[in-house]
């Protein structure tokens, strides 16, 4: 087999036109001025493991001592709310409604999740109400997320808080809802949990 | 119908919520990028390999900080890369590596080099996501220095197709060169 650059107008013909052929003349160029990337030896065939966020659980001891568990959360609420409304929801739909307290980190925060019947692709819609928490810092987001064995699981959609610390947004929870042990807010990129089931 | 594959800056999002399939996915497209990248400022395999490692966990780590309306995922990627290749030879220097950035008056113009570094990055970026018949041409072509016959025999195609098949992979080469520059 031979070495040799490659020539551009025997690669590519003569029909093109001017300007396509000047882009193609760049992307030559830029081929012919890099050498191959070398080849991945089985150390790098994989990524690095690398670990979930771990959840920082905030400072109050009823939290800490308190195992999280959405199922057992998810029975008490239906069940409260079965009994507080004879059965029925405010909310045609609606399934069951979370409720989730604020942390040392937004005192006075609270949110309610309002879940609908599953929809057809097997997520579940859902409404999140937030009351006293204000904008985060920076322009950021808040995140909802399930959360599974103090780390964050499946993220069920972000939001932006209003200024009077009152939003309520749609979102979309997966379908592995039964997979998770809470629920929690957070900042984007933050581990700090501020709300939680 | 031709499934849209994500954006670089889709996938480092996803990565910044935790997402592991995207991680994946954006090592695919960038591991050999990353180790060309680690291996021209290190000289040396192995510690290359340690490099690039520990680049992708600084990407997986900082993700969440990436903010797709500041820029494209591409320069976001190398910048991340080339910082944590930076940072790891400065923690164990060798006498084997290059620390240019550091060096001014010795070696290779740094803005030069960088320029080429640059270049290679996306090359090698844009190489990797082409389609699975065309990438072997485009390969073959430039990196092995074979002749378009000698390709169509290699990859037991005509050679009408391996002229196709280059035509085809150089516009898709462009498209990802331009939009790199638009950022």
């Amino acid at each position: 087999m031979s070495e040799r650059r490659p020539d551009f107008d025997e690669r590519v013909g003569d029909e093109l036109e001017a300007g396509e052929r000047e882009r193609l003349l760049r992307a030559h160029e830029a081929l012919l001025s890099t050498t191959p990337p070398p080849e991945l030896s089985r150390k790098l065939a994989r990524p690095p493991a690398v670990e979930r966020r771990r959840l920082v659980l905030p400072s109050r001891p009823a939290l800490r001592a308190r195992p999280l568990a959405l199922a057992a959360a998810l029975a008490v609420t239906a069940f409260a709310i079965g009994v507080g409304t004879g059965g029925r929801l405010s909310d045609p739909g609606a399934f069951m409604v979370i409720p989730l307290s604020g942390t040392a980190g937004a005192l006075g925060a609270s949110a309610s999740i309002e879940v609908f019947d599953i929809d057809t692709a097997g997520n579940w819609p859902m409404e999140v109400s937030v009351r006293n928490l204000g904008p985060a810092p920076a322009g950021r987001l808040y995140e909802l997320w399930l959360t599974r064995d103090g780390e964050l699981t499946e993220l069920c959609g972000s939001f932006l808080a209003e200024p009077d610390g009152t939003t309520t947004v749609l979102m979309n929870a997966p379908y592995k809802l039964k997979e998770a042990d809470a629920w929690v807010i957070v900042e984007q990129g933050s581990d700090e949990v501020l709300l939680t089931t | 119908m031709e499934r849209r594959e994500p954006t670089d800056g889709e996938l480092i999002s996803r990565v910044g919520n935790g997402d592991r399939r995207a991680f994946e996915e954006l090592y695919a497209r960038y591991a050999r990028a990353v180790l060309g990248l680690a291996l021209r400022r290190l000289r040396d395999r192995e510690r290359a390999e340690d490099a690039t490692q520990e680049a992708f966990v600084a990407v997986w780590r900082s993700a969440a900080t990436y903010d797709p309306g500041r820029g494209a995922g591409a320069p976001w990627l190398y910048a991340v890369a080339r910082n944590a290749i930076t940072d790891g030879l400065r923690r164990s220097p060798q006498p084997t590596a290059e620390l240019d950035v550091d060096r001014p008056g010795s070696g290779p113009d740094p803005v030069e080099q960088a320029e080429q570094e640059w270049t290679a990055w996306r090359v090698h970026r844009a190489v990797e996501t082409l389609p699975a018949h065309e990438r072997p041409v485009i390969e073959l072509a430039y990196w092995r220095g074979l002749s378009q016959s000698e390709i169509a025999g290699t990859l037991d195609i005509p050679l009408g197709t391996v002229k196709t098949r280059t035509r085809s992979a150089l516009a898709r080469l462009a498209q990802a060169l331009e939009e790199d520059e638009a950022g």
